[in-house]
């Protein structure tokens, strides 16, 4: 008999809202500014940073079914690692980068090795008190951290060639570096999904006591995943601590992880881009609302509660759920089999 | 004939309740062998002692030779012990066919995390064989979740088989469907039986004179008797445990 996978139709609206994505981030650098200030293409960087911190909470929660409430912290490892290195050991922008992405790497490890043993609120509990353990340090230890007000670092170049310096200061090159790594951190993110590994960790989200019963160990995925997930915030911090120049004690808080959380939610939970589209649309509307508004986290926290209650698979997922229900023909059965562009 | 299952002095207690007692049970090779007895017997008790879901308080159970007392689950399946579960257990947010491919791939002990799982020539075709046996070939692009009852019952058969395991437990494989749904189970059970080892839970008596080769009859955590259909059907310690004692005057 030969192998017959089944062949879902190839939906093309899903490549051309990609190919489209990925011309205007291009090109925004020259693009934007021909329309609107500057700084915004500074504001697209951190939304990528942002989008990627978020996609972190989106590996646990939508493709192997744990809700973090914890990534701050892994995203605090990855700011200060940068921080320390460049600021106390004199290291270059890469070594930097690396050994931020190792630490936050590490503590999850010790954080997963006993949070992946509890599943559901017990889960997102001990995930939030590991952050706050390492919060209270952080802002406490004032001397080494900085606490609350941070530890801010000169940038030395990323790399010299004869009299061209490579230097992240300079904010288009700094936009590139950005979009590269978080380019290839969906990159590798949508291999990963496809790969043996994400249906072994989409197998654990869906039925954690079948995926025993065919030979997996739900906790050794977990922990994977875990982990991955905690390189992928970590990744995201180290970047916004070079973007930035300075680590904060402050960036370690729940109520950051909380927000990686809520974008995943509305952008749509289990959707490689859901992250990113929920970090864009609610980073732009806070920067819009907070002009006209003081309280402008009400309006946020209600359309977060709407979208809950009436569209729980957020924006893409929406989007994919309804054009799937669309295809289908009355009588007829679906075509993709209701996977659509989820995946 | 060799022995795939052997089971000695098996004890579970919950607390002041014996749930299984001192059971003593052998499956030689090559025998579709069901369990029955009334409620609270001990049946699916049983079961999750054997497949690891359970720590026993006492007894030892030897699976194809090595001691499994005491191993988690997914090293129990790894060694080539595939289960069903009485209440349906599938991957309902998978495709059909993702359900099974999975299966079939998780004796890989190394899983890839940046190949694409459609590569895998072996496993496909293994998944594929699987979705055959059971005729759900057709439903291989729905989702898991979409499937009626028979079906998703079937799926979990497939999901088994697609380990290609050394024994097949299942549990209460029929219950709950129509009976068109259980002719089409009985039937695809007995074809199985010719290549893979079964054991099996049924409260329906009919189901199971019909497919075993030989039942085993539990009560109250113990093992009452053993035998053919025939021999079992005509034994009146098991009419009495069915039915009581009957009050002759």
């Amino acid at each position: 008999m030969p192998p017959t996978p089944p062949t879902a139709t190839r939906d093309p609206l899903p490549f051309i809202a990609g190919l489209v994505a990925a011309i205007f981030l291009l090109v925004a650098p020259w693009l934007l500014p021909r329309f609107v200030p500057d700084f915004w293409v500074s504001i697209i960087a951190e939304m990528l940073i942002w989008g990627l911190f978020a996609s972190s909470a989106n590996l646990l929660l939508g493709y192997t079914g744990l809700l973090s409430f914890g990534q701050s912290l892994y995203f605090g490892f990855g700011a200060y690692g940068v921080a320390f290195a460049i600021h106390g050991f004199k290291l270059g922008v890469l070594p930097a980068f690396f050994i931020g992405v190792a630490a936050a790497t590490a503590i999850a490890a010790v954080a997963g090795f006993f949070a992946v043993r509890l599943t559901w609120h017990y889960f997102a509990i001990i995930t939030v008190v590991f952050s706050l353990i390492f919060y209270l340090i952080a802002v406490g230890w004032k001397t080494v951290t900085g606490g609350d007000d941070g530890m801010s670092f000169a940038l030395p170049p990323l790399a010299q060639f004869g009299d061209i310096e490579l230097t992240l200061l300079d904010a288009t090159f700094q936009y590139y570096f950005i979009l590269a790594i978080v380019a290839a951190c969906f990159f590798l993110q949508w291999l990963l999904l496809r790969s043996p590994l994400g249906m072994a960790f989409k197998a654990v989200r869906e039925n954690a006591t079948r995926a025993g019963l065919i030979g997996f160990n739900p906790y050794l995925i977990r922990l994977i995943s875990f982990i991955l997930s905690g390189l992928l915030a970590g990744v995201a911090g180290a970047l916004f601590a070079l973007f930035s120049r300075y680590a904060s004690a402050h960036y370690m808080y729940w109520t950051v992880s909380g927000e990686a959380v809520v974008w995943t939610i509305v952008g749509g939970t289990g959707t490689l881009f859901g992250p990113i589209v929920g970090a864009v649309v609610l980073t732009i509307m806070r920067e819009e609302l907070s002009t006209v508004w003081e309280h402008y986290l009400i309006v946020v926290g209600v359309i977060v509660i709407l979208m809950v209650t009436f569209a729980p698979k957020g924006i893409l997922g929406s989007i994919a759920a309804w054009r799937t229900a669309r295809r289908v023909t009355p009588g007829g059965p679906a075509a993709t089999g209701g996977k659509g562009t989820q995946e | 004939m060799s022995t795939i299952l052997s089971v000695r002095g098996l004890t579970k207690k919950f607390g002041g309740l014996t749930a299984v007692n001192n059971v003593d049970f052998n499956l030689p090779a090559g025998e579709l062998h069901a369990i029955i007895g009334p409620n609270g017997a001990g049946k699916t008790t049983f079961f999750n002692l054997v497949s690891g879901f359970l720590p026993p308080s006492a007894g030892r159970v030897v699976f194809d030779g090595q001691d499994i007392t005491g191993m988690p689950t997914h090293r129990i399946s790894r060694l080539g012990m595939a289960r069903t579960l009485q209440v349906k257990s599938v991957f309902n947010g998978l495709s059909v066919y993702d359900n099974v491919w999975i299966a079939a791939h998780s004796r890989h002990r190394f899983l890839h995390p940046l190949k694409s799982a459609r590569t895998y020539g072996a496993t496909a075709d293994d998944a594929a064989q699987a979705l055959a046996a059971v005729e759900l070939t057709s439903r291989a692009s729905e989702l898991a979740g979409n499937l009626a009852y028979g079906d998703v019952a079937l799926l979990e058969i497939a999901i088994a088989i697609a380990m290609k395991p050394k024994l097949l437990l299942l549990d209460e494989p029929v219950a709950g469907m129509s009976p068109e749904e259980t002719r089409r189970t009985v039937r695809k059970i007995k074809e199985l039986a010719r290549s893979v080892n079964i054991l099996l839970i049924e409260h329906d008596m009919e189901t199971v004179f019909e497919i075993a080769d030989r039942i085993t009859v539990m009560t109250q955590g113990e093992v009452l008797c053993q035998g053919t259909a025939r021999e079992i059907a005509n034994d009146p310690r098991v009419q009495e445990a069915y039915l009581g004692v009957p009050e002759d005057d």
